[in-house]
């Protein structure tokens, strides 16, 4: 060994197994092996195990796929649920209508609309509202304290869930700090964000007990804006009160960093 | 949509591939790939992701199989490790029958973060820094995942290798 020999670790030689490693560094790698038949046994045990994997996983026969793996017919099925759903959701305020001036001819339609999850909203507003007015305390873990960097970890444990904290200062909101918040689904998570002016925006988290996603839904809260959506392993509510075109795009890239 | 869902479409095979690996069980691992497709389709709904597809494809079918785990809490494969090989390859010319299914048994037997990574770079090709991107983790941490597994590997399946049995 001379000591302008690069040194080869064991990444580099999983690397070179791999064929991911640039030219230099390749040949650097085989004249290593030349001279080290321990590392060079190593290297070729690696690489039968590739050879073994790769004939034991082919590509599959590409030929003729399953029906329900079909993404045109999975697409239109899933747009026509989307317009029932609308469908649905119009004919229960139409079937309202002709409950309460209908006597119970209605009833029976009525109980047939899917009763939707239960919503965060109100709880998420409720939040909103009692920390972001708050000047001194208005969250449990500052982003600029000495535990801001454990925070997501912690909260992700708190939910089981695997959080981040979205940046949203392309929308001129920086972040402010986190917290934990009981709620009737369990814990939740509350991330506040303000813009220069002193605008609160929280956006409330808490875990989902089935995988679902929905569309992004808007609604007022007072003269709160806000819009909840539910995304596989969580489901989420942004509020505050900003226009509700900005909440939208709040909400949008949000809804990107978080997935 | 049409080029989104042709794009997908052309994914699906190794989509597939990996999700066999992973589960060991065809109908589980269609299960797997049917709703990650749906879910693609859903969330394009909403926003198209950036840059290619494929590796967008695979982190979704990946939370939703450790979704499935969590949900279950169950081993990812319930059947004999015999039937997972008789449904999985064809017999190679290159590689014994033995050494497949003892491979594939020893695959079973990783950890799922080492085989999730593993599959992902040996089986699907793809480069480390994709696959990292994909696991939500440093590059430093899928190389030792990488490391580890392999090394398990060769411990679970060099019995019937006496010339490589002094590696350590």
């Amino acid at each position: 060994m001379t000591g302008s020999q690069p040194q080869i670790t064991e990444a580099d030689l999983i690397s070179y197994v791999d064929g991911q490693l640039e030219d230099q560094r390749r040949d650097a790698v085989r004249t290593h092996l030349a001279a080290n038949p321990a590392d060079a046994r190593k290297v070729e045990l690696w690489q039968q195990q590739n050879a073994t994997l790769a004939a034991l996983y082919p590509p599959l026969d590409t030929g003729v796929l399953p029906e329900r793996l079909d993404v045109y017919g999975m697409e239109r099925r899933l747009r026509s649920e989307r317009a029932d759903w609308r469908n649905m959701a119009a004919a229960s305020i139409l079937v309202l209508a002709v409950g309460l001036t209908g006597g119970w001819f209605g009833r029976g339609l009525v109980s047939q609309v899917a009763e939707p999850a239960r919503s965060i909203v109100a709880d998420a507003a409720q939040a909103h509202q009692l920390f972001a007015s708050d000047v001194l305390h208005p969250v449990e873990v500052r982003a600029d304290g000495e535990d801001a960097a454990n925070l997501p970890k912690w909260l992700s444990k708190r939910l089981d869930r695997k959080l981040n904290i979205p940046d949203l200062t392309r929308h001129g909101l920086s972040f402010v700090g986190g917290r934990l918040l009981p709620s009737s689904e369990g814990a939740a998570a509350q991330f506040m964000y303000e813009d220069k002016s002193g605008q609160r925006v929280t956006l409330y988290i808490v875990a989902a007990a089935n995988s679902s996603d929905t569309a992004m839904r808007r609604s007022n809260v007072g003269s709160l804006e806000t819009v909840s959506w539910d995304d596989e392993t969580i489901r989420c509510a942004l509020v505050g009160n900003l226009p509700s075109d900005r909440m939208d795009a709040i909400a949008k890239d949000t809804y990107q960093q978080l997935s | 949509m049409p080029d989104f869902l042709d794009e997908i479409t052309g994914c699906i095979p190794a989509l597939r591939r990996y999700a066999n690996a992973l589960t060991h069980d065809r109908d589980t691992a269609d299960d797997l790939v049917q709703d990650c497709l749906e879910r693609a389709i859903r969330k394009k709904a909403l926003w198209r992701p950036q840059g290619p597809l494929r590796p967008w494809l695979y982190r979704v079918l990946i939370n939703i199989y450790r979704n499935n785990l969590r949900g279950r809490n169950r081993r990812p494969s319930q059947i004999p490790i015999d039937d997972v090989a008789e449904q999985l390859f064809v017999p190679a010319a290159q590689t014994s029958r033995i050494a497949l299914t003892e491979m594939a048994s020893a695959i079973d037997k990783l950890s799922g973060e080492q085989r999730e990574a593993l599959l992902l770079v040996v089986v699907e090709g793809l480069s480390y820094a994709e696959a990292a991107k994909i696991l939500e983790i440093p590059l430093g941490t899928l190389m030792s995942r990488l490391g580890r597994a392999r090394t398990a590997l060769a411990r679970m399946t060099q019995e019937d290798q006496p010339n490589l049995k002094v590696i350590k």
